[in-house]
């Protein structure tokens, strides 16, 4: 044996370690971050956060008006963004799957994907708050349903490319129509993909900050009029992280961490239905 | 065969059927002309080599049948490659049933030593052995070459062994009929004469199979013949 | 027992159910079936084989024009079914999909019941009460030879059955919509040899009542299976006789070479 065997063993042992530490380093940071949150959030975490309104300064509170606008939120803007997204990705995937249109609407649907979420905010401010005149809960629902379709479409165009031709061939072979294969067959097929596709759309967008900023803005106060400013728990955290007091940047780490919670709890959902699709 | 399997042993397979045929001729062959050889010069040494030749037939035989099975079993052949092997079978039966004929004939040697065989007799033996030898001999070229026309040839030509073998007959009949002490010798010979018109018989079946080998087809009809013995000696004749 | 009729060389009294006349077919700018003239007999069992890429799944993807789920690929020509073309503009595909089913190389069960999968097809195009229903998907299964091992767990996942079974599912969901012709496309070739035994004994047994058309690439099995054999190379149809003589004395030389394993 020749001298390029050891050369080539120790190069292999060089680059793994380099490999080995640099994930080190990724997961270390990752870590920090779990761990401050949890060391501060869970100390102010109690039954008064899901009960008890956002408070005015140097008072004790809740952060029930965010919670609760957040989920209203992020609710209609699933119900707004899912369908146009399943559609899309359907037409991409079934009907046009061969047509130019498609490979240009995966293009932008990509770059949407990508885009700033920022600008999706200030895109719908011009749409609908200047319009309107003010800040409120549609706009706000909007420009998270504008951030919902792309995940969307992309995840299901991408589970409906992954069910077999065969599938579809077979359902056209005992004489079902286009639509009947769709529905029934490729849509079944792909199922587990394509609600985690929702589920991913819904982790991604129960963080997001800026785009509210620009429309939902914020409230002190419980507000079940969707045509006003509504409160949300990633502008309410922005807020009250930075302000002086105390008891403001308590409940801002207690909600980063129930963020944090409910988007680890989804992707370990999604995560499930789709192992359980390949399996 | 022209081109060559993608699956070289089977190839080989059948190459090694062909030269065993090849082999089970040359010595049925030999073992038919030295039977007749050993009869007519009342050679008992060379009709034992003969009787113990057949040994060596008969398993040659054997083998080509396992070897054929293993091969069919093996290859699954189908079209040209199914007949060869099939065509193996029957050529290496009735080169088996040559050799017997052969050995039939030579034990019948030292039964007829001492006796004399009557000169005309036995060159009327030896002119039927030589046919068929010949006809053994080219019958097995055809089997080298695989030509179907000629192995239609050969076929035509069994009438010739049938026409000499039944004025054998006739011959062996006024022989007995002249002497009875005859007899004897006689039917021995009857019987030699009989056996080597059986070869001629196989030789021509070994053509008829190399025909289906090569062309897929039977061939269809009765075969000329021009053996009457079976009527001879009937009353009016 | 195989009885001699079985092996016999079948005279093809029996009128043609499948007329193949001057077929062409492209896929985009490329001619994957050359001038192709064939007539299939009725209830009766053909095979097409040759190597890859030589068309034969092409052509039976055209028998139920399955091919026109996708751009680009076009036949020419005329194919007969009864009598009537049915490259015909104005042929429906789908009532033409119920006439020739179709079974494919891998097993495609729904995702759905076994009693969903064959019931899904006869629900397209009959309104049945729950009776009927029942009784149509139990004849179905039947048919399939596969009753018997899932007539206890109806509900149950088709895909939870074996490959085999899987493979018969189909065959009873093919079945269950009445057609008269019946488009194997390799179905055993994902199946260990025991499963393709039982298939074989389907389709030996469906040959009764249906006319059937097998793609296959294993040799043996359409020496087993069909009564009369297409040989294709290359787009063209090279032979076309009885099995028995295909496999026993072809006329053509490529035939000779492909069936005995000769091809480089």
């Amino acid at each position: 044996m020749s001298t390029i065997y050891p050369r080539r063993k120790a190069l292999n042992g060089i680059m793994m370690t380099l490999c080995v530490v640099a994930a080190a380093i990724g997961l270390a940071w990752l870590g920090l971050i779990l761990g401050a949150l949890l060391y501060n959030g869970v100390a102010g975490l109690n039954i008064a956060v899901f009960t008890e309104m956002t408070p005015p300064p140097g008072q004790a509170g809740g952060l029930l008006n965010a919670l609760a606008g957040s989920l209203v939120i992020t609710v209609i803007a699933v119900i707004l963004g899912t369908p146009v997204g399943i559609l899309a990705g359907t037409y991409m995937a079934e009907y046009g799957r061969f047509s130019k249109l498609t490979t240009v609407v995966r293009f932008i649907n990509d770059i949407l994907l990508s885009a700033p979420s920022i600008i999706v905010g200030l895109f719908i401010y011009e749409l609908v708050v200047r319009p309107m005149g003010h800040f409120s809960a549609y706009a706000g629902a909007f420009a998270l349903a504008v951030l919902v379709i792309p995940v969307v479409v992309r995840t299901t165009e991408d589970m409906l490319n992954l069910v077999p031709n065969a599938l579809r061939e077979a359902g056209s072979a005992i004489g079902a129509p286009r639509w009947i294969v769709i529905r029934s067959v490729a849509y079944r097929a792909a199922m587990s993909g394509i609600v985690t596709g929702v589920l991913l759309a819904v982790a991604r967008i129960s963080g997001e900050t800026a785009p509210l900023l620009f429309t939902a803005l914020n409230n002190q106060f419980w507000s079940s009029n969707l045509n006003a400013p509504m409160a949300s728990l990633p502008v309410t955290i922005f807020q009250f992280a930075l302000s002086p007091y105390k008891e403001w940047q308590q409940l801002a780490w207690t909600g980063a961490l129930i963020i944090t919670l409910t988007v680890l709890g989804l992707s370990i959902i999604a995560r499930s239905l789709t192992g359980r699709r390949e399996g | 065969m022209a081109s060559t399997h993608i699956l070289s042993a089977f190839d080989e397979e059948l190459q090694y059927l062909t030269r065993r045929i090849s082999e089970m001729g040359g010595l049925a062959e030999q073992m038919c002309s030295d039977a007749v050889r050993a009869l007519v010069n009342s050679d008992s040494a060379l009709a034992q080599k003969v009787i113990s030749d057949d040994v060596m037939l008969d398993s040659a035989e054997r083998e080509i049948q396992e070897k054929a099975i293993i091969t069919i079993a093996r290859r699954q052949p189908v079209a040209a490659d199914l007949r060869e092997i099939v065509g193996s079978l029957r050529i290496a039966a009735d080169l088996e049933r040559v050799g017997d004929l052969g050995k039939n004939t030579a034990k019948r040697v030292i039964a007829v030593q001492g006796t004399g065989v009557p000169r005309s007799l036995a060159r009327g033996l030896e002119h039927l052995s030589e046919l068929a030898s010949v006809q053994l001999k080219d019958v097995l070229d055809v089997y080298v070459s695989r030509s179907a026309e000629k192995a239609e040839v050969i076929r035509l030509r069994d009438e010739e062994i049938d026409a000499m073998y039944t004025s054998l007959f006739r011959e062996l009949l006024t022989y007995m009929m002249e002497d009875p002490r005859n007899i004897t010798t006689c039917t021995h010979l009857l019987f030699c004469a009989k056996n080597i018109e059986r070869i001629g018989d196989h030789a021509t079946n070994i053509a008829e199979t190399i025909y289906y080998m090569t062309t897929g087809a039977q061939l269809e009809g009765e075969r000329p013949k021009d053996d009457t013995s079976n009527t001879l000696g009937a009353p009016g004749l | 027992m195989v009885s001699l009729e079985k092996i016999a060389p079948q005279q093809t009294n029996g009128r043609a159910k499948i007329e193949i006349k001057n077929l062409n077919f492209y896929y985009g700018e490329s001619k994957a079936l050359k001038n192709i003239s064939l007539q299939l007999p009725e209830r009766s069992v053909t095979a097409f084989i040759g190597p890859s890429g030589c068309g034969k799944s092409t052509l039976l993807r055209v028998l139920n024009r399955i091919y026109e789920l996708y751009p680009k690929q076009r036949a020419e020509g005329e194919v007969l079914v009864d009598g009537q073309n049915i490259l015909d503009r104005s042929q429906d595909l789908n009532l033409l999909r119920t006439k020739v089913g179709m079974v494919f190389q891998k097993p495609t069960p729904f995702p759905m019941s076994i009693y969903d999968n064959i019931a899904f097809g006869i629900k397209l195009y009959e309104n049945l009460n729950k009776t009927d229903m029942d009784e149509r998907v139990e004849a179905a299964l039947r048919r399939a030879a596969l009753w018997n091992e899932v007539k206890d767990k109806l509900s149950a996942s088709g895909l939870s059955l074996s490959g085999g079974q899987q493979q018969r599912l189909c065959i009873a969901r093919t079945v269950a919509v009445k057609p008269e012709i019946i488009l194997l496309d390799e179905p055993a070739s994902a199946l260990d040899p025991l499963s393709t035994a039982k298939i074989e004994e389907l389709i030996d047994e469906l040959r009764a009542d249906y006319t059937i058309v097998i793609v296959t690439h294993n040799m043996q099995q359409a020496a087993r299976v069909s009564r009369q054999t297409a040989f294709m190379y290359l787009g063209e149809l090279v032979e076309f006789d009885e099995t028995a003589k295909i496999f026993t004395s072809p006329q053509e030389k490529r035939t000779q070479d492909y069936v005995t394993g000769r091809f480089g």
